[in-house]
């Protein structure tokens, strides 16, 4: 995932965010479901988006929230799948 | 983007990081952001006194034994955490045991009334505690599978592979050649598996996982001590382990928030029991079930009383969910789990996905682990709102409605299928309107609808969704008694058709 990818995906989790109510800050590696910062539906509407923006077919994936988890995480699930 | 608003594990605080407008009060309560009770708490009296708060906040709704049992266990593991998964271990099977002994879960009365049916003499606490030993053996050997079989279908679709086999047990029991002691036998067997229907399939798909816990653990939170019900209240083992408090100052505060939610659920239950004393006893208000047979006897009480039949029933379901959920967590919490609270602020929902997900956030998670995501990730992919609508339909309509039927199981036995699902048929037609209702709730979210944030905006957002809640509460009233017609014809009769 290049920056310009990264930057878009972490203002797509900082809308997200603050349509929760929450404004403050999120680390790369800081936990955004598991915490319960994010809920599972906006889990959902992040995969449409990285289905979308990165042209991927997760429908082949054991899905498990922990992929999704944290920026990295996203990142080492996107990376993975273009290189698959 | 959905608005829907996570329960967060700061109780009575928003998400993490949210604005909050604090009154005294609130700033009085929060005794987990103070210096001086994180310090004591981090002491031998300090640990003392929370065990001592939650044993009287628990012990009137859990039991003296068990509550006591769920305190002390709770305290015990995070005082000793080398030993936490065998003292949790140790604490659940022994909750289950018992608790099934002393006939304090529906497993023992749904097999006397199976042993009644089929005039078997057998006395139910043996059976029961046979099929639960059993069950525990299978439990162990199916996880011990799965890990040696990650491909089987077991590991693959945990919960469709467990419905079969209760569909299965249950079409077993019901013929004809079956009647008398291989009935009641099956029925045994089906009532002992039913709960754990929901909460082996988050153990099948953590020991599948990368870095997933211990069979022991995972064995020690199938229907954990904190909360023997048929809800997976902290859903599974890994949701737990990335819950777990990880300093002693960070376990503090749990546990405080663990207090804190034990006095909030012994409150809400205090406010529902007031509730009954001051509409019931004092103002004659009827209870739901009341009012119906009255208007179906043709003598139907005044309009306002039916209407105040109608939300006084759904004010006192909304508080004991909420009451109960309160408690399970509350005991979570101490055991060092910081989890989300299952009910979170009901009465600011802003959408009915909103009001969804705020009213009853473990079942809300669940149905989205088992029925949304398999669903999301298979359907409609090149449609995103209809994929939306769909997943959310599966999860609010027809997860719910499985969910609900098999926790009723035992009608199945006393009743025979046919008239079980006759009786279901209200419930059912809740669970269409409530998913259709989300899903739409949900889409409009996707497509930037949002309510209005100005207070006319909130109160529409109040009026409309708890007028939802109160019309379809007639049709999701767990009593089996009255049909769908008679309850659609005085829901009706309610707004002056007869």
């Amino acid at each position: 995932m290049n920056a310009s990818a990264k930057q878009k995906l972490r203002e797509f989790l900082k809308e997200a965010l603050e349509n929760h109510g929450d404004r403050s800050e999120f680390g790369d590696g800081e936990s955004l479901f598991a915490s319960g910062r994010l809920d599972s539906f906006t889990m959902m509407n992040l995969v449409m988006y990285l289905e979308q923006a990165f042209a991927l077919d997760f429908s082949d994936l054991e899905f498990d929230a922990g992929l999704v988890d944290s920026v990295n995480e996203i990142e080492g699930l996107v990376d993975s799948k273009l290189t698959a | 983007m959905t608005a829907a608003i996570s329960p967060s594990a700061e109780s009575g605080a928003p998400a993490a990081g949210g604005k909050v407008r604090e009154s005294r009060l609130r700033r009085f309560l929060a005794i987990d952001t103070r210096e001086s009770f994180i310090t004591l708490a981090q002491t031998a009296a300090g640990q003392l006194l929370i065990t001592f708060t939650a044993i009287l906040a628990v012990a009137p709704y859990f039991g003296i034994w068990a509550g006591a049992l769920a305190v002390a266990a709770a305290m015990t593991a995070v005082s000793q955490p080398a030993l936490r998964d065998r003292i949790l271990f140790a604490a659940t099977w022994a909750t289950a045991f018992v608790g099934t002994v002393l006939g304090e879960n529906d497993t023992l009365d749904n097999i006397v009334a199976v042993l009644q049916q089929q005039m078997v003499d057998l006395s139910p606490a043996v059976l029961a505690i046979a099929f639960l030993l059993l069950l525990l053996v299978a439990a162990t050997g199916a996880l011990y599978w799965v890990r040696r079989n990650p491909q089987s279908i077991l590991a693959r679709r945990p919960l469709v592979t467990l419905l079969a086999l209760e569909a299965l047990l249950c079409g077993l029991a019901s013929v004809e050649f079956m009647q008398g002691l291989p009935s009641v036998m099956l029925w045994a067997a089906i009532f002992v598996l039913t709960p754990y229907i929901w909460f082996l399939p988050y153990a099948i798909v953590d020991v599948r996982s990368r870095g997933g816990s211990s069979s022991l653990m995972q064995l020690a939170v199938l229907r954990p001590f904190w909360s023997p019900a048929y809800l997976p209240f902290g859903k599974g083992a890994a949701f737990l382990r990335k819950h777990l408090a990880k300093t002693p100052r960070d376990l503090a505060i749990t546990q405080l928030k663990g207090v804190k939610l034990l006095i909030w659920a012994t409150v809400l239950f205090a406010l529902r029991d007031g509730l009954s004393w001051g509409f019931e006893a004092q103002l004659q208000i009827p209870a739901l079930a009341q009012a119906l047979d009255a208007f179906l006897r043709g003598q139907p009480y005044p309009l306002i009383v039916g209407w105040g039949a109608m939300i006084l029933s759904t004010a006192k379901f909304s508080l004991k969910v909420a009451a109960w959920a309160h408690l399970f967590i509350g005991v979570a919490r101490l055991a060092g789990y910081r989890l989300p609270r299952g009910s979170w602020r009901p009465l600011e929902s802003r959408t009915l996905m909103d009001y969804f997900n705020r009213f009853h956030y473990y079942f809300k998670e669940m149905l989205v682990d088992f029925f949304f995501i398999p669903t999301f990730f298979k359907v409609f992919r090149n449609h995103p709102r209809l994929r939306m609508f769909f997943a959310t339909f599966m999860a609010a309509g027809v997860g719910n409605a499985i969910w609900h039927f098999t926790r009723d199981i035992d009608l199945v036995a006393t009743l025979g299928p046919t008239a079980a699902l006759e009786t279901y048929t209200s419930y059912a037609f809740y669970c269409v309107v409530l998913a259709i209702g989300v899903g739409i709730s949900q889409v409009r979210i996707t497509m930037g609808i949002r309510p209005s944030p100005t207070v006319i905006g909130r109160l529409y957002s109040f009026l409309f969704i708890w007028s939802f809640v109160v019309c379809m509460h007639v049709f999701s009233d767990e009593s089996r008694n009255h049909t769908f017609e008679e309850r659609f014809s005085f829901l009706v009769s309610l707004f002056g058709v007869s």
